[in-house]
């Protein structure tokens, strides 16, 4: 095979044919060649195999499959291992999700295990210092905390679990000790999506896929910076008008980004326009006429809130009703609410009344953070669903997530305060029974009442318990609390008030390194990260992803979930039923082969069986209640990801693209064309919502004069708690800054690196301006990142959550600023 | 530090051969021999600094007529040492 000459600053390099490789050929060359063929392939100049990556021999590395450990895109990396250390990472050109390519996170997750201040031991606080210890006491020390209050032990999880984690962790706690005290980070990120999807289709979880990307004629992102947040995706569809396809981008946001620069068209709006352009465009779309009659007629039904009973499946109303609730938001009505001109209302309104043209909606934060998040959740997708847009390739409503596995632990594992593995919830008592059942556990052991939800349990931690704080240990995994909670000073930052009366509250920590958690923690465990362990996740368009650990973890750094099931071992020791089955057995007793028990929760005897198998195999059963069916381990070790559900036909394991639609989905039944199986109105229909405007939780005024939101960048991950650790992208991007309008610069008399004190109603915080930055805020607004651990913006964030997600609002803050003298 | 990239051009762009002229220009990079203009160009980036290659990435990103810069293949084994911590004015645990 002919590869081809490269050209160094106009000198030949080195040239690359199909002869054998010469024994002498430069190692530092082989790896050149590697990377540029790499390249050239996924650039579609060569063939599609990569067999340099896989030759051990040549190279002294060992290539293997994981998925990225950053964002929910998914992408798969081929991770190459060499000396028990991972020394490369390349895209997995036989990923789907990516087709060989990374962003500027990715191929440096290698470099994220490898921080200096990895934490190697468990740590337990000691007045104002803390101490080494060892495991066997640090989970005693948790089996005291919980034995000692139970009820008031709650568990603090997030999207980063892998799916085997989060499941024992549910078990742990709803099946073993009957508290459902058990949220993750994700209801800050997507729980609005959640319900959104529950509100409308009876069933969470998108109905499309990525694939929809490489079919649309229009791209409509929602508040969405996919070019930053979910690169690889974004340039999937910048790749098609490479190749000369036309696709309309459209970005509806509050700041110009870089996903902007590559859009037709930039709407941009004020905080909660988005629910007068959602009604805009179905007011016009009715009349018009240019709505779908026959999708509606046959596939849907409408809804409004009941304010008399609020609940998220609000009360039924008829075509007619919802064309009256519509008739106020005119073109020019929107634009007054929204800030966008009528105009555009009109263009939005003639694509979707186009039935020719196939549109994606987009969206992430911008519509889940939010106070009406389920609410114009619901919106975008009842407007889609009025047009017909919908249930076609290209024809899709799809939320993003923003974890690796939001969507595989938090929404499928169900790793929320109400829920139960495979969509089931505790507060249904067949529900309830399924999971008793399959986890062999005596009747009655799962509580109905949902725990506390992820606001809710920090507040009460903060609490002192003579005031009704009923929260007084909180075990926190994989997650980073201390930066990412909104309102810090009252959700978190009291912990390390000694005056707060908070002396009996107990705060334990597993994480890789020492975050804005940690500093308050009264217990710290080393964990294990990536692939360091075993681990399964589940992406934004439902692909369920696998791996196998790859190197050893650093001092006694140990995996999360093992951490678990000894604290688990350890309450069954000491006679805890709720650590027993009703037979009397361990919770998560595994056998061998031979039928002996392997004792998991010693660390040395871990890894003697699969443990991540075993626990997935038990979950997968759950999967089959709700149509999210799973594919045996075995499946996901041979692919780069299936996505659900994955149902045997012909003894092949079939993934699903598209849910609901014929011919893509097997439970659809013959001949339905659309089939909404799990409608909340029992009747085979998703509901169309009607939902009114309404204004932000806070807006500016006199005294706090600028709204305030808050966001992620290209360089980091979420909390920078990986990222800041690898230095190119420390350097790339240092530190956290305020984005500001120039007009409103001037008015302060600042320039570029000055420094500004930014006030909220909650907090303060003093950070350089970036005016003119890569970001564009309007006037009258700012813009923080939150990746800055030494700036935390979420000083000053609100505490305002959905009525029905419970998810807080980061976007919309009224702040005040001030110059600081230099 | 050896990295290969995939530079993605914008077909609708005026003159993308200045466009790759700017791209073969900069320092340490290296680009495919002339075969007519591909929409879709492999790179590779060779440096023994590795801060080279986020440079390398927003000034390509900043070149007219490029649309869209992707990694594909990263080999760090080069750099010695381990990664420093972030920095942080807060106290960590270690530090309290
Ligand atoms: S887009 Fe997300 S999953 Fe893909 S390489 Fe970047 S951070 Fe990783």
């Amino acid at each position: 095979m002919k590869f081809r000459e490269l050209r160094l600053k106009g000198q030949l390099a080195m040239s690359f044919d199909s002869e054998p490789m010469d024994a002498a050929f430069d190692r530092r060359q082989f790896i050149r060649a590697s990377a540029m063929a790499a390249a050239a392939a996924v650039a579609g100049i060569t063939g599609p195999a990569l067999p340099i990556l896989g030759d051990e021999s040549l190279t002294g590395v060992n290539w293997e499959k994981a998925p990225c450990r950053f964002c929910g895109t998914g992408c798969h990396v081929q991770v190459g291992v060499q000396g028990g250390k991972v020394v490369a990472v390349a895209g997995d050109r036989n990923a789907e999700v990516n087709k060989g390519l990374l962003c500027v996170k990715g191929y440096h997750v290698g470099a994220a295990l490898y921080g200096k201040d990895r934490l190697r031991k468990p740590l337990l606080r000691d007045g104002n210092s803390y101490r080494e210890i060892s495991w066997e006491t640090a989970i005693s020390t948790i089996a005291d905390r919980i034995q000692a209050a139970p009820d008031r032990f709650a568990f603090y999880g997030s999207g980063q679990w892998t799916i085997p984690e989060g499941y024992a962790v549910q078990k742990f706690m709803k099946g073993g000790l009957s508290n459902n005290h058990i949220d993750p980070n994700a209801r800050l990120c997507m729980a609005s999506a959640v319900t959104g999807f529950l509100a409308t289709y009876g069933v969470d979880e998108p109905a499309g896929c990525y694939d929809d990307l490489d079919a649309c004629d229009v791209l409509i992102m929602w508040g969405n910076n996919p070019a930053e947040m979910h690169p690889v995706l974004f340039s999937r569809v910048i790749d098609r008008r490479s190749r000369g396809e036309n696709v309309l981008l459209i970005d509806i946001g509050t700041r110009r980004t870089r996903t902007t620069e590559a859009c037709q068209h930039y709407l941009e709006m004020k905080g909660h326009g988005d629910l007068a352009i959602a009604n805009g465009i179905a007011h016009l779309l009715i009349k018009n006429g240019t709505w779908s009659r026959k999708f509606v007629d046959q596939f849907c039904s409408f809804k409004a809130p009941d304010d008399a009973n609020p609940n998220l499946h609000g009360k039924a109303i008829t075509f007619e009703d919802y064309k009256a609730l519509l008739e106020p938001y005119t073109p020019e009505h929107v634009e007054a609410l929204s800030g966008v001109s009528a105009d555009k209302i009109r263009m939005l309104a003639d694509l979707f009344g186009n039935p020719s043209l196939k549109i994606t909606s987009l969206w992430c934060m911008g519509m889940n953070q939010h106070t009406r998040g389920t609410a114009i959740n619901s919106m975008v997708h009842g407007i889609h669903l009025l047009s017909g847009h919908f249930g076609s390739p290209g024809n899709a409503p799809t939320s993003l997530t923003g974890q690796p596995s939001a969507c595989g632990t938090v929404r499928e594992v169900g790793t929320l305060s109400h829920a139960l593995p495979g969509g089931m919830v505790v507060t249904d008592a067949q529900n309830r029974a399924k999971a008793e059942e399959l986890w062999r556990l005596p009747p009655g052991r799962i509580q109905e009442t949902p725990g506390h939800h992820t606001v809710k349990m920090w507040e009460s931690f903060c609490t002192p318990t003579d005031k009704g704080g009923d929260i007084s240990t909180i075990w926190v995994q994989v997650t980073n609390p201390g930066q990412t909670l909104p309102n810090l000073n009252k959700l978190f930052n009291p912990k390390g008030d000694n005056k707060a009366g908070l002396e009996d509250k107990f705060l334990i920590v597993s994480d890789v390194y020492p975050t804005a958690t940690t500093r308050l923690a009264d217990l710290i465990l080393p964990s294990a990260m990536w692939v360091e362990k075993n681990g399964m996740v589940g992406n934004s368009e439902r692909r369920t992803q696998q791996w196998f650990r790859m190197v050893d973890p650093p001092g006694e750094a140990r995996d999360d979930c093992w951490q678990t099931i000894a604290v688990a071992r350890e309450l069954f020791n000491r006679g805890v039923e709720g650590m027993k089955d009703r037979d009397g057995q361990f919770l998560f007793d595994i056998k061998n082969g031979d039928g002996a028990p392997v004792p998991i929760w010693e660390w040395e005897h871990y890894y003697d069986t699969n443990v991540d198998e075993h626990l997935f195999e038990e979950y997968r059963q759950f999967t089959r209640f709700k149509h999210k069916d799973l594919a045996p381990y075995g499946e996901y070790v041979k692919a780069r990801g299936l996505r659900w559900p994955v149902v045997e036909s012909d003894g092949q394991w079939q993934e699903t693209r598209f849910r609901f639609a014929e011919g893509f989905d097997p439970y659809v039944a013959e001949g339905k064309e659309i089939q909404f199986y799990h409608s909340s109105t029992h009747d085979d229909r998703a509901q169309i919502w009607f939902h009114p405007w309404i204004a932000p939780a806070e807006l500016p005024d006199n005294d706090y004069p600028f709204m305030l939101s808050t966001g992620r960048v290209l360089e980091h991950w979420h909390t920078g708690s990986m990222t800041r650790r690898i230095p190119e992208l420390s350097r790339a991007m240092p530190g956290a800054y305020a984005e500001m309008h120039p007009d409103d610069a001037a008015v302060y008399r600042l320039r570029n690196a000055d420094r500004i004190r930014v006030e909220s109603r909650r907090g303060s915080l003093i950070i350089p301006v970036w005016i003119d930055g890569r970001g564009k805020p309007p006037k009258g607004t700012l813009f923080i990142p939150f990746f800055d651990e030494t700036l935390l913006v979420n000083d000053l964030t609100l505490d305002a959550v959905d009525p029905f997600s419970k998810q807080p609002d980061y976007k919309k803050a009224a702040v005040r600023i001030s110059k600081v003298p230099s | 530090m050896i990295a290969s990239l995939v530079v993605t051009l914008d077909r609708c762009h005026s003159d993308l051969h200045r466009t790759m002229d700017e791209i073969a220009s900069l320092p340490g990079v290296e680009v495919p021999g002339p075969e007519g203009l591909q929409y879709r160009i492999p790179i590779l980036i060779d440096s023994s600094c590795p801060d080279v290659l986020e440079e390398r990435t927003r000034q390509l990103q900043q070149i007219p007529g490029v649309a869209f810069v992707d990694v594909v293949f990263v080999h760090f084994e080069d750099e010695s040492g381990e990664i420093p911590g972030a920095p942080s004015e807060r106290p960590t645990c270690h530090e309290l």
